[in-house]
């Protein structure tokens, strides 16, 4: 009996029933947290890229996630975008702050990254990240000239700029046909 | 083109054992004899490239039509693992006696090699889709393949070297590692992703 | 029947599950790049080992020998998730840095090693204590590497800077290379002494 089939068969079942419903309860339980993380993290990246707005609204229909951000007044700040693209090891994601009337950049937070430790990493260093605020969305963002690149990794601040100049006229004219800039 | 791209960076960049950290106990353990070294990594490209369409089928088909991916992912994906495993044992035993003699063995220790849990994850992580997770399965053994002989091709010429005997056995493969790691970092900035 | 505290002593140097029985590598190498990674994935994985060891001592009796490796796993896997799914809620930084290495948690061999060699034929409490050793030995292994690998690569410990403006790190450490050296070199050192310490015996 105690080798038998329908034994072996019966005990596993019993322990997936088991496993799943303590899984099922311990995500239950942890998920209200798990989403609050994130948002507060989304929250943080875009009051950020906008200095002076303390809340934001998400708009709809866009390609890139975007979101526009006010000041206490309710006065339009700017928008922040999600853009991405390819860095040195893996994929660069970024949130990228801009005043569409001044057609100016107000911020950037890389948001997630994964390049080289200790070099390329240096991309999400306040000191990098902060030379792009106050720029023109009409910069030529060439790396070693109108961009200050991090030494040893040529490669990841070009990537970075990269990414900013060419989603930027994109994001430009995606937030003029969702009905922005009147 | 880009599935080539992707093949390429598998094996030489972001090669799973070197410079991805998946599968050191298989690298360190068997990579004593070349020839067996090969074996080893023959097979687990083989169960790499099936566990990578098994889990994704289990991914897509299973846990997330019904919003489970979060919760039953590792518990869903080890288990597919191990049966397949041993479902590709039986198989071998049966068809192919040959092969069994030269791989059996390892397929048991292939379960516990993280290189293929890690490869299931990650591919679900990038959203790949079928065709591109297969050939990120198939990448990643050959990665293993390539790192593994090459380490045992070292360690056969090695057997003769001075080494001070603290170091014997992992330590110096270890510090040998270390140098095929920095010797795989030139690699990286190869293609631009 | 060895006394109960031997079975929590063993893993800190005896059968430390890193330096001695070579257990666990792939995390070893791959979150050691800082002292606090090393630390915290240290810990994710005794919360593990002591949930498996225990329900798996508990169960012992009740699990049949032939499918006695799946329900591990099934029991393993479910305290990876958990330990995941906790991280993400309580400590996101943390869980961002160790990633995708919690889960593969799973794979660690010293957890299904522990099973199958010691909570499978010890009790309850031999298990916990069992666990905790090797929790801490696996802890404190991956804290020792992380601290140094964060010294030379980074020159600081736990995120405070040690040393002036002018040191320049040695960034090869936090890179894959440095884990793989720094462990080697630690092996060889503590081969060296464990021989010293049996010849003055």
């Amino acid at each position: 009996m105690k080798n038998s089939t329908a034994r072996l068969i019966i005990v596993l079942a019993i322990i997936s029933i088991g496993s799943g419903l303590l899984l099922a309860l311990t995500y239950n339980f942890t998920i209200p947290s798990i989403e609050a993380n994130a948002a507060r993290e989304q929250e943080i990246a875009i009051l950020e890229t906008l200095p002076g707005a303390t809340k934001y609204e998400e708009i709809a229909g866009t390609e890139y996630s975007m979101y526009k951000g006010f000041d206490d007044t309710g006065k339009l700040i700017g928008i922040s975008y999600v853009a991405e693209g390819g860095g040195f090891q893996g994929i660069i994601k970024m949130m990228i702050g801009i005043n569409p009337e001044k057609e100016e950049i107000t911020g950037i937070k890389i948001l997630s990254h994964s390049e080289t430790p200790g070099l390329g990493a240096r991309i999400g260093e306040a000191g990098f990240q902060g030379q792009f605020a106050g720029k023109s969305i009409n910069d030529s963002f060439v790396a070693k000239e109108d961009v200050e690149a991090i030494t040893g990794a040529t490669i990841s601040s070009k990537a970075v700029a990269g990414i900013i100049k060419d989603s930027l006229p994109k994001a430009m004219e995606q937030y003029k046909a969702s009905g922005g800039g009147k | 083109m880009e599935l080539l791209l992707l093949f390429i960076s598998t094996v030489l960049i972001n090669n799973f054992v070197l410079s991805r950290f998946l599968g050191i106990c298989p690298f360190l353990g068997v990579s004593k004899k070349l020839e067996v070294a090969f074996s080893m990594g023959l097979a687990a490209t083989f169960v790499m490239t099936l566990s990578a369409i098994a889990t994704w089928l289990i991914q897509h088909y299973i846990l997330m039509p019904f919003g489970m991916e979060r919760f039953l992912q590792y518990v869903a994906f080890i288990l597919v693992i191990a049966s397949l495993v041993q479902f590709v044992e039986m198989f071998l035993k049966k068809n192919s006696p040959a092969l069994y003699q030269s791989l059996g063995i390892f397929l048991p220790l292939i379960t516990t090699n993280c290189a293929i849990l890690g490869l299931a994850l990650l591919s679900a992580l990038n959203g790949y889709g079928l065709v591109t997770s297969t050939v990120f399965g198939f990448g990643a053994g050959v990665g293993f393949t390539l790192a593994i002989s090459a380490m045992a091709g070292l360690r056969e010429a090695m057997e003769f070297g001075d080494v001070p005997v603290p170091f014997k056995g992992v330590p110096i493969t270890l510090i040998t590692a270390a140098i095929m790691s920095m010797a795989f970092l030139g690699f990286s900035g190869l293609i631009a992703m | 029947m060895k006394s109960t505290s031997y079975e929590f002593f063993k893993g800190l140097w005896k059968e430390n599950p890193t330096f001695r029985l070579l257990l666990g590598m792939c995390p070893t190498l791959a979150v050691t790049n800082a002292a606090i990674n090393g630390f915290a994935m240290g810990l994710a994985t005794t919360f593990v080992l002591l949930g498996s060891n225990i329900m798996i001592a508990a169960l012992k009796k009740l699990i049949p020998d032939k499918v006695r490796i799946p329900s591990y796993i099934i029991i393993i896997a479910t305290f990876v998730t958990i330990a995941d799914l906790g991280l993400a809620a309580y400590f996101p930084d943390i869980y961002k840095v160790l990633g995708l290495f919690i889960p593969l948690i799973v794979v660690n061999c010293i957890i299904l090693g522990r099973a199958e060699a010691f909570a499978s034929r010890n009790s309850v409490g031999a298990s916990l204590l069992d666990a905790l050793g090797m929790g801490a030995g696996f802890t404190w292994a991956l804290t020792l590497l992380g601290i140094i690998r964060e010294i030379l690569g980074m020159g600081s410990v736990f995120g405070i800077k040690l040393f002036g403006e002018s040191f320049i790190s040695w960034i090869i450490f936090i890179l894959p290379p440095g884990a793989f050296l720094t462990l080697g070199l630690l092996l060889g050192l503590f081969n060296a002494l464990s021989k010293k310490k049996a010849e003055a015996n």
